[in-house]
Parts: C-alpha cells; sequence; structure tokens
C-alpha cells in the first residue's frame, strides 16, 4: 500500500496532495530532526499527563460508585450523560474557563477520558460473577479485600477495555484542544500548516499522529496482554475445549 | 424492585440534578463565577428554551443527524459488506486484518484535515468523515462475529445440509448478531461525537457549527453555547438509548440476553428488577379494582426498570 | 461452646421464601433437622427441591424466611467462622488471577497468618488433595477434577469445622468422580471436619454418608432421614457389591421419584 501510494503520487502537480517522498523528507527535517520536535513534546506531555489523570481518577471515582449504592444511584444517568456527550463541545468553554495554556489541555483531556474508564470500571465490578462473591463471602474476606481483591481483579478486562477507549478520546481531544487558539502542539502545526497552504506540512503532521495512534495502541495492547495475561489463558483454554 | 424502593431512586436522582442546577445558579449570582466567563444557569436554560421554541435548535439538530445518519448507514453497510466477504475467506481475513488493525489506530481527527481540504465545509464533508471513523472498527467486530460462530452450531447445520446462502442466513448471521450489535452501539456513539467534531472545527451547518459561533460571538451569547453543548449531550444520550432498546427487542433470543435473566432467577435475592410487589391479592380478582390498579403499577415499575437497565448499556 | 454434644449445626423449621416476577416463590417449607460432629451427611432431592438454597442458608449467605439455622448453636447472621465452602461450579469459584498456591492461600491471609505458616499450610493441604506439584499454575491450565480438589484445598486450608459441598463432583466426569469421592473420605478422615454434601446422584450419596436427609419437590421439606449403616472405611468396589448398598439405594430412589 505504502509503495502504491509513493509511486502514485511521485508525479503528483496536485497541491493538495503532494508526492509521498516530499512528505516523508519533511517528515524527517520537521519532526525528527527540526522545529516541529517542541510542538510533539508539548502535545505529548499534555496527553500523559490528562490521561494518566483519567485513569486514576476513572478507577477511584469507579470503585468509589460501586461501593457507595446511593451515590451511584443518584448520579448515574448524569454520568452516563457526560459519557456520551462528544467532549470536543466543551473545548470553547474550557477555553474561556481556563484560557490556552497547559491546564486547558490537561483539564479538557482528563475530563473527557475520565467517563469511559469510570463507565466501564463501575460496570465492570457490578457486574462481577456472583459465584465469585460468595466465595469471597465464604472465605471471610473483609470488605475492603473483597473489594481490591476479587471485584476488581475479576472486573480487569473490562476495565481495560474502558482505559482503551479512554485513551482514543484523549487523543482526539490532544489534538482538537490545540486546534483552535493554542500556540504550539501537533493539532497548531496542521492548522497553521493547513492555513498557510503547507500542504506537504499537513500531510506530515497527519502522519504524525497516525503514528502517534497506533503506537499507542501497540503500546497498550503490550501492557494489556501481560496484565490480563491470565484472562486470555482462560479463554483460551476454554474456546479450546468447545 | 418495590415501587418506594424505584421512588427513593428517581426522587435522589431529581434531587441531584436539582442540586447541580441550584448550586450553578447559586455561584453565579454570588459572583464566584464570572459572568463574562460562564453564564448563569437561568440565562443558560433561557436561552435553551428560546431556541427549543423557535426552529432554530431542531434545525441545528437536523443537520446534525443528517450527517449522522448518512455516515453510519454508508459505514455500517460498507462494514458488513465487506467485513462478511474478508472473514468467510481466511486467506482474505489473515492477510488483510493488519492492514484493518492499523487503520483503526489512526485517530480519526487526523483525517479531518483531508476532508476539510477535499470538500470543504459541507454535510458530503462530514458524513465521508463518519463514514470512515465508523468503518474500521465495525468492520473488525463482523469479522470476529462471522469468525466466531459456535463450532457445534456449525456442525449441526452441516449436518442439516444447509448450504450457501440459507446457512449464512439462518446460521451465522445470528449467532455473529451479538458481536455486530455491540460494534454498532459503539458505531452510533462514535459517528455522532465524530459528526460534531467535524462540525465544529469544519463548519458547515449543525449543533457542532452553533456552538462555534456562539463562542466567536463573545461573552453576551455563552448561554447559547453552552444551551447547545446540553443538546449535544442530551443528543447522544438519546440515540444510544433508543438503540440500545431496539437491540434488547432484536436480540431478546441471544444468549447474552438470556443469561441475565437466568443469572436473575438462580440468586434471586440480588436481582434489582424483581418485582416483589407487597401487596396483598385482593379476595376476587375480578371485583376488586384495586387489583387493576396494582397489576399496572407493577407493569409501569417493571417497565421502568427495564428502561432504566437499557439506557445504561456499558461500552 | 463448641462442646461434642452441641451438633455443630441445626435447622429448625427452616422457611425460605424467594419474592419473584411470577409472585412469592417457596424454595424451603420447614426444614428440620441437626447435623453431628464429625458426621457426614448428604442432602439429595429432586430438582427444584431446594438443595442449593438449603446450603446458602446454612453457609449464613443467605437468612431464611423463618426458622433458625444454628451454627455451633448460636444463629446464624452471616458467614461465620469455621466453615468451608466447595461450590459446584469450580471455574467461577477459583479466581482465575491467582495461582493454585495463591489461591489456597488467600484464606489464610485473611486469617492472618505468617507467611511460613502460610507457605507450610498451603504445601500441606495441597499434598493432601494429590496437588502436591501444582501450586505456581493457574486453575485454568488444570482439569475440572484437578481444580475441584483445588477448591476442595482451599476450603480446608484453614481448618474448618464444617465443610458444605454443593454438587462438587456434578460437573466431572465419572471417572474423576470416583477418584474424588475417596479423596473427600480420605480428607474427611485425616482432619476429622463434619461434611455436608449436597448431591442429585443417589449412589453417590449412599457410598459416602453417615446420614442422607431426603428433601421432597418444591416445597422443601424433610422426606426422610436414612442412616446408612454400610461399614467404613468405604471402597468404591467391595461398598457397592454390598447387597446392603443396593438395597439402600432402592429406597432412596424410590423416595427420591415418587415426590
Amino acid at each position: 500500500m505504502f509503495v502504491a501510494w509513493w509511486v502514485r503520487s511521485a508525479g503528483s502537480k496536485s497541491l493538495y496532495f503532494p508526492p509521498l517522498e516530499s512528505i516523508v523528507k519533511a517528515l524527517w527535517t520537521q519532526w525528527v530532526t527540526g522545529p516541529a520536535r517542541a510542538d510533539l513534546s508539548s502535545s505529548l506531555e499534555h496527553l500523559i499527563a490528562g490521561y494518566a489523570i483519567a485513569c486514576v481518577a476513572g478507577i477511584g471515582l469507579g470503585m468509589a460508585l460501586w461501593a457507595l449504592r446511593y451515590a451511584r444511584e443518584a448520579t448515574s444517568p448524569y454520568l452516563y450523560f457526560l459519557y456520551v456527550l462528544p467532549a470536543p463541545v466543551l473545548v470553547p468553554a474550557a477555553m474561556t474557563l481556563f484560557g490556552i495554556g497547559f491546564s486547558m489541555k490537561v483539564v479538557l483531556i482528563a475530563f473527557a477520558a475520565l467517563w469511559p474508564t469510570l463507565l466501564n470500571t463501575l460496570d465492570g465490578m457490578r457486574g462481577v460473577d456472583a459465584v465469585k462473591l460468595d466465595t469471597s463471602r465464604v472465605l471471610g474476606l473483609p470488605r475492603w479485600r473483597n473489594a481490591l481483591q476479587v471485584v476488581l481483579p475479576a472486573a480487569g478486562p473490562q476495565i481495560v477495555a474502558g482505559l482503551r477507549n479512554s485513551l482514543q478520546v484523549a487523543i482526539i481531544l490532544m489534538v482538537v484542544s490545540e486546534w483552535e487558539a493554542s500556540t504550539d502542539g501537533i493539532g497548531y502545526y496542521i492548522v497553521s500548516a493547513q492555513q498557510s497552504f503547507d500542504y506537504v506540512g499537513m500531510w506530515s503532521g497527519i502522519i504524525v499522529l497516525a503514528i502517534i495512534g497506533v503506537v499507542a495502541n501497540l503500546l497498550f495492547v503490550v501492557a494489556e496482554n501481560r496484565v490480563l495475561h491470565w484472562h486470555y489463558g482462560a479463554r483460551a483454554v476454554e474456546g479450546g475445549t468447545r | 424492585m418495590t415501587v418506594r424502593r424505584l421512588a427513593l431512586r428517581y426522587g435522589l436522582r431529581v434531587g441531584v440534578l436539582a442540586a447541580a442546577l441550584g448550586l450553578w445558579q447559586g455561584l453565579s449570582a454570588a459572583g464566584v463565577i464570572r459572568a463574562d466567563e460562564f453564564p448563569s444557569m437561568t440565562q443558560t436554560a433561557t436561552a435553551l428554551w428560546d431556541q427549543a421554541r423557535t426552529a432554530t435548535l431542531w434545525t441545528a439538530v437536523g443537520q446534525t443527524l443528517e450527517g449522522w445518519a448518512i455516515g453510519l448507514a454508508i459505514g455500517a453497510a460498507a462494514a458488513l459488506a465487506i467485513g462478511t466477504v474478508i472473514a468467510l475467506n481466511s486467506f482474505a481475513y489473515h492477510s488483510v486484518i493488519g492492514v484493518i488493525e492499523f487503520f483503526k489506530a489512526i485517530p480519526v481527527i487526523a483525517i479531518l484535515p483531508i476532508g476539510l481540504v477535499l470538500w470543504g465545509a459541507t454535510l458530503t464533508m462530514k458524513f465521508a468523515l463518519v463514514a470512515f471513523a465508523v468503518f474500521w472498527p465495525l468492520v473488525i467486530q463482523v469479522c470476529y462475529g462471522v469468525r466466531s460462530v459456535d463450532p457445534v452450531v456449525r456442525d449441526t447445520a452441516s449436518v442439516l445440509r444447509l448450504r450457501g446462502p440459507r446457512r449464512f442466513a439462518l446460521v451465522i448471521m445470528p449467532s455473529a448478531a451479538a458481536f455486530i450489535a455491540t460494534g454498532l452501539r459503539v458505531a452510533v456513539a462514535v459517528a455522532l461525537i465524530v459528526d460534531i467534531i467535524a462540525e465544529l472545527i469544519g463548519g458547515g451547518s449543525g449543533v457542532g457549527v452553533r456552538i462555534l459561533l456562539a463562542e466567536n460571538a463573545g461573552p453576551s451569547a455563552y448561554p447559547l453555547m453552552y444551551a447547545y453543548i446540553v443538546v449535544a449531550g442530551l443528543l447522544g444520550v438519546l440515540l444510544a438509548g433508543a438503540f440500545t432498546i431496539a437491540e434488547r427487542y432484536v436480540l431478546h433470543w441471544h444468549e447474552s440476553q438470556r443469561s441475565a435473566a437466568v443469572e436473575r432467577n438462580i440468586y434471586p435475592e440480588r436481582t434489582e428488577v424483581t418485582l416483589a410487589v407487597s401487596l396483598s391479592p385482593g379476595r376476587w380478582p375480578g371485583a376488586d379494582p384495586g387489583v387493576a390498579v396494582r397489576r399496572l403499577v407493577r407493569r409501569v415499575v417493571g417497565a421502568v426498570g427495564w428502561l432504566e437497565v437499557a439506557v445504561l448499556p456499558a461500552a | 461452646m463448641t462442646t461434642a454434644l452441641v451438633p455443630v449445626v441445626s435447622l429448625v423449621n427452616v422457611r425460605k421464601v424467594y419474592g419473584g416476577a411470577a409472585g412469592p416463590r417457596t424454595a424451603l417449607a420447614d426444614i428440620t433437622f441437626d447435623v453431628a460432629r464429625g458426621e457426614f451427611v448428604c442432602v439429595v432431592g429432586p430438582s427444584g427441591a431446594g438443595k442449593t438454597t438449603l446450603l446458602r442458608c446454612l453457609a449464613g449467605l443467605m437468612p431464611p424466611t423463618s426458622g433458625e439455622a444454628l451454627f455451633e448453636g448460636t444463629p446464624l447472621r452471616c458467614v461465620p467462622e469455621g466453615i468451608g465452602v466447595v461450590f459446584q461450579d469450580y471455574s467461577r469459584s477459583l479466581f482465575p488471577w491467582l495461582t493454585v498456591a495463591r489461591n489456597v492461600d488467600l484464606p489464610l491471609r485473611v486469617r492472618g497468618m505468617g507467611r511460613a505458616g502460610r507457605a507450610a499450610r498451603v504445601a500441606e493441604v495441597l499434598a493432601s488433595v494429590g496437588l502436591a506439584d501444582a501450586g505456581r499454575q493457574y486453575p485454568w491450565q488444570l482439569s475440572g477434577g484437578m481444580q475441584q480438589r483445588v477448591a476442595i484445598a482451599r476450603a480446608l486450608a484453614y481448618r474448618p469445622d464444617l465443610l458444605l459441598m454443593d454438587e462438587p463432583f456434578a460437573s466431572v466426569d465419572a471417572q474423576t468422580r470416583f477418584e474424588l469421592e475417596d479423596l473427600i473420605l480420605r480428607v474427611r478422615a485425616d482432619f476429622g471436619v463434619t461434611v455436608v454434601f449436597v448431591t442429585h446422584d443417589i449412589d453417590e450419596s449412599v457410598y459416602l454418608a453417615d446420614r442422607v436427609v431426603v428433601l421432597s419437590r418444591s416445597p422443601g421439606v424433610v422426606s426422610e432421614i436414612v442412616d446408612i449403616t454400610l461399614p467404613r472405611p468405604r471402597d468404591q468396589l467391595a461398598t457397592k457389591r454390598d447387597p446392603a448398598f443396593a438395597r439402600f439405594r432402592e429406597h432412596l430412589l424410590s423416595l427420591v421419584m415418587t415426590r
């Protein structure tokens, strides 16, 4: 595919679809060795900070809501509302509240990425197999041990699915938060490239973004396979005996 | 679920909402939230009401839904068709799956500039983007579904000499249905998000654009902006909820729906949607109007409980 | 108050009613029986007779609607100390994210045992169920029979006074079932634990029990309590050849089938 793209665009005079060769060159000169590296690192900083907060808060709040029944029943529709709210619509609001600096982006990313993890943690914990809960009671586990050592691991697969979802949301918000009024970042780079008709630059930015997405996904899969090895192992056995 | 408990739950919810709104208004009134940064609750509510009364809100919603629906339809149809074809042929599946996973990992936001460049701020751009975003994860789900037909079911079909299109329709499609349903549920939400992002950033028409316009118009238009943000959220809830209800109806026979019912019977005291209306029945069921009322209440309570379980699915 | 005379378990007029979607359902109507220390009691009955409900009441997982369930003389309010439970579905009961050794180790950690003590106890109890080398494996890597042994080991690790078993061998194949039956008899002899064993398999109940409690179909009441006077130690071949075995079997079968 890559080869096809290269060949097809080699002689391209089109303004919008410059030759792949020049895009790759731009990738190197700008991103790997050049000025755009600052944008890249800035974006990644926001992403990591926001995502980390979202993960910790998401799991923490998910556990809290699992434990506190009345809080959960009272707030669950609103949680769901915030989950399906397309987070990018909050960018204008966030800009008015937090300006256009670091905190705006991190808060926005964290806020948007919080909900998939939170809801998946909550649902995962509530959906734990009743036999496991009975076993836990019978073995004499006190409530806190039950929560941390039985319910949380049992909900592990679903929590991880939520974390993955949150990562995707975080990446989207990372870019969107830099789109409008920002002074650095990948989103800003792409927008300013587009506006100054630097399509080669624009494409290079797009590719960088695609690479970030793919790499993040890959890292996630690797981490997931380590943490959830027991789950996949058990499932493989199950599948084999069917 | 006893009537009392249900009342308590909904009372709590309404209470939380009222408290939150009240707090918002209180903070605005007390000046903790500056008026030029964030509108008060009443201002936002008024703006929302005004919009709802005139045609503007509904036009915007319609425009957003247009892009959502067309994009979703195209993306889903393509994913179903292509996914099934790929999944049925083992060689095709293994050679193509890498590419598909790669494209799925690309943040859809990266494609937005390309879309803008190609089509400008139009409806085409919106639904093209939505279709693209919806296609990749859904095609993977379809592949999983088709390939994961229970071997026992497949063998039974062979024994019963089912071939070709009939085998496909009667055996493969239903088994894959649950996977496809999950994929579609996610697709519905993703489609809306991408649609609104496209509007917000790319322009065109719809709810996202209204938000953008309001933001650019300055602090005086902030109530409008937040009103439309609320609309966006409600739209998401409605679409997702509607889909889940439809899914329950269509797939009521499926394992995942049935097993929930079975679990409820094995551990009855854990059941939430259990009606333990502890009212004693009348002596002559026909003659006692109270019984009819109680039966109706029971049904309503059951439906509400069921509805509620439907509108809070996991992703 | 654990003198030898106090029955380990005592059920008095226990009644359990569920509120279901189709109206209230009486799972147990009136259950009364005692289990003396060191006894092996089997509970049999047709499906739907409330056997599992009974076990859950005995474990303290579920309070009866009326009547009393006593454990060592005190009424059950929650799951008491000194009870071990083996569930039918071992794949759902064992924790797949822990190795076998850690699964067995868990109740000991809860009880505050020191590390050396725990390691020794885990090794001992795994050896007694014949799984001395399986400690580092995960439950799902083992066969069904072995998994159920792990579950038994886990239940016995903290030396409970009472072992409750809910159709534990129903999900394993027949060969393995015989091995496990002998295992549980051996374990009972070694540890001196009282056992209440729920099963639908009449042969199994006659083979294992000192007494068999027969439940009738829903609503569950005690049809009869049969004393099994077959000699111990029991043997798969010798005991089943004994004509008394067939007589008990026939008697129980007629009780279960007519209700």
